[in-house]
């Protein structure tokens, strides 16, 4: 496989938000919103209380504040491009060029979140600095090692949506796969509540799953409480899910493009 | 040495009935009825290289569903094609390489960006050498008149200009073979000329093997020697033009003015087993024909010689009576 074409997807992707970076003017507020309901949501909770669980209220501004961040890098629509392309008919020209599709979305996803790091990442979190009171990275290697997970939120995030934009083949209309996939993800990825706040069993079954890896680990790294072994662990079980998704997603786009109908015409 | 070859090619895709109204709604939660739908049934046939081959019928006869399984994003149900040494769906990314796809009724280009920014994506896809895509956009813009477009976003284009882009992205990479489905669809008669001039140039000097499906028989007449001809999945006919204008019984008629109103007695032409003739009104006649059996020449000047006629006009069967022919009947006449 040549690299090439996959850097002039990523940076077709750039191009095309470009046209449209109007659009990241509002997400801004969007964020702001969300993080300061969040903020008044955890103020109440914390009435009266030094700390709950492993955090104190200071941490867990830091967490809902840094986790919504990060998700303005890491998130993407592959799913919904993917869902587009088959009911619209589009993935006949897409799939006539000699390039893998799946690659190919990655990568444009991938220039997409590089847009987005500069346009969107970078001013959502300077606003929110200014209002609210968050803590720096534990230390510059936590910084370090934090930069290097979001490498592993952003792969494990987007090879989930191929996986799910992948049963457009087969389902047509998978908005409601979207939705459910929508949900399930900021639950069990720790963006709304730290995992370590779940009921045990919950707990305990996240932690085998790929979902932590988009926002609870690098939060977690962000503030230091991982470290040492931990970390370690937590780099192992990005790449090994990172491998697992996107083989799977490999595998199954392989199967269902056998079984695609080409809609209009 | 063909390029392409399909032998008994079929595709079936299973649909669901839908029952109709609130109850057949919720009946169709319960149950659904499916029905095979055979898209392509048992077509052969080949293509040499530097051919131009038109593949025509009726919207719906399986064209695009053919042309979708030769650029290997179907999967035949049945049967085998093998075009450019590949199996098109199994060897699909090296298949890919060496050809061309243009679907007229979608673009293949990015719709939100300078079109210039697609050929270079396009450049970059396929490994085109600077000098080589230099060369062909030099080629293309002789023809097609690309430049003035290249640092125009594809969603602003028109219509005509968009399809001149979408042929030069097709080409740009010099496959050995390119599929155009419905080019020329939608245009007007001057861009439609322009595609023309362009598809008969280039395939004439880069010896591409061209496959185009078109419901504007103008199209074939213009471009291809050969023309496939497929209905409800099957294919027709598949030969020259000429031998299609042969196979067909080809009624010529001629209608003539009279200079004053008269009734006319058909009897003293002197054609009377093997030609129709109608009086059509107080001045005008019409005669109908084979032009195998009688010359059109001596029958004018049968009508010129014996009556007093002040305008003749010959009107020869086009292609397009004969294919509107052949879907009625569902065959092409074995002569």
């Amino acid at each position: 496989m040549t690299v090439s074409p996959y850097i002039a997807f990523a940076r077709i992707a750039f191009l095309k938000i470009l046209a449209y970076r109007l659009r990241y003017y509002t997400g801004i507020l969007t964020y702001m919103v969300n993080v300061s309901v969040y903020y008044f949501i955890w103020k109440a909770l914390y009435q009266g209380k030094e700390s709950l669980g492993e955090f104190t209220f200071e941490e867990m501004i830091t967490y809902v504040s840094v986790g919504f961040i990060i998700r303005t890098f890491y998130f993407n629509n592959i799913d919904r491009e993917i869902a587009n392309d088959i009911l619209l008919g589009h993935i006949a020209a897409k799939m006539t060029r000699p390039v893998n599709y799946q690659w190919m979305n990655i990568a444009q996803a991938a220039g997409e979140s590089f847009f987005r790091l500069f346009m969107f990442t970078i001013p959502t979190a300077l606003a929110i600095l200014v209002v609210f009171p968050l803590r720096a990275p534990a230390s510059p290697y936590s910084a370090l090692a934090f930069v290097a997970a979001l490498f592993f939120s952003f792969l494990i995030f987007a090879a989930l949506n191929f996986l799910v934009g992948t049963c457009a083949v087969y389902l047509h209309s998978i908005l409601g796969l979207i939705r459910a996939k929508y949900f399930l993800v900021e639950i069990l990825s720790g963006l709304l509540i730290p995992i370590s706040f779940f009921p045990d069993t919950l707990a305990q079954i996240s932690r085998w799953l790929p979902f932590q890896l988009i926002s609870f680990t690098p939060l977690m790294i962000y503030m230091g409480k991982y470290q040492g072994e931990q970390l370690v662990i937590s780099f192992l079980s990005g790449l090994g899910w990172t491998l697992v998704l996107v083989g799977l997603g490999h595998w199954f786009w392989r199967k269902a493009a056998t079984k695609l109908t080409v809609q209009g015409g | 040495m063909a390029v392409i070859e399909v032998s008994r090619v079929s595709k079936r895709f299973k649909t669901y009935d839908r029952k109709e109204g609130v109850w057949g709604g919720i009946q169709n939660l319960v149950r659904r009825n499916p029905r095979e739908v055979r898209a392509v049934d048992d077509v052969s046939f080949s293509v040499d290289p530097g051919e131009m081959v038109g593949y025509i019928g009726a919207n719906g006869a399986g064209k695009s569903t053919t042309i979708k399984m030769l650029t290997g994003i179907l999967v035949p149900s049945s049967g085998s094609i093998r075009a450019n040494g590949y199996v098109p769906y199994l060897d699909r990314h090296q298949y890919t390489r060496g050809i061309g796809v243009v679907f007229g009724q979608r673009t293949q280009l990015w719709w939100d960006i300078a079109v210039v920014e697609s050929f270079q994506l396009l450049k970059r896809i396929y490994d085109i050498s600077d000098r080589t895509f230099e060369e062909q956009l030099e080629i293309f813009d002789a023809v097609l008149n690309l430049k003035p477009l290249l640092h125009t976003p594809v969603r602003k284009l028109s219509l005509g200009e968009r399809m001149r882009c979408d042929l030069a992205a097709a080409f740009l990479h010099r496959p050995r073979i390119v599929f155009l489905d419905e080019p020329t669809i939608g245009l007007d008669v001057v861009a439609k000329e322009n595609i023309r001039q362009f598809l008969k140039r280039i395939n004439a000097e880069l010896q591409v093997t061209v496959v185009l499906t078109t419901h504007d028989l103008s199209d074939i007449e213009e471009l291809c020697r050969r023309v496939l001809i497929i209905d409800r999945g099957h294919l027709l006919f598949d030969g020259s033009l000429e031998d299609l204008r042969g196979r067909f019984e080809c009624k010529s008629q001629i209608v003539f003015e009279l200079r004053e109103p008269a009734q006319v007695d058909f009897g003293r032409l002197g054609f009377n087993s093997s030609v129709e003739f109608q009086q059509l009104d107080a001045l005008r006649c019409q005669a109908v024909f084979d032009k195998k059996q009688v010359a059109s020449a001596e029958l004018i000047k049968a009508i010129v010689n014996s009556l007093a006629v002040r305008d003749v006009t010959l009107d020869d069967t086009t292609i397009e009576e004969i294919v509107r022919e052949i879907y009625s009947r569902g065959e092409v006449a074995s002569s």
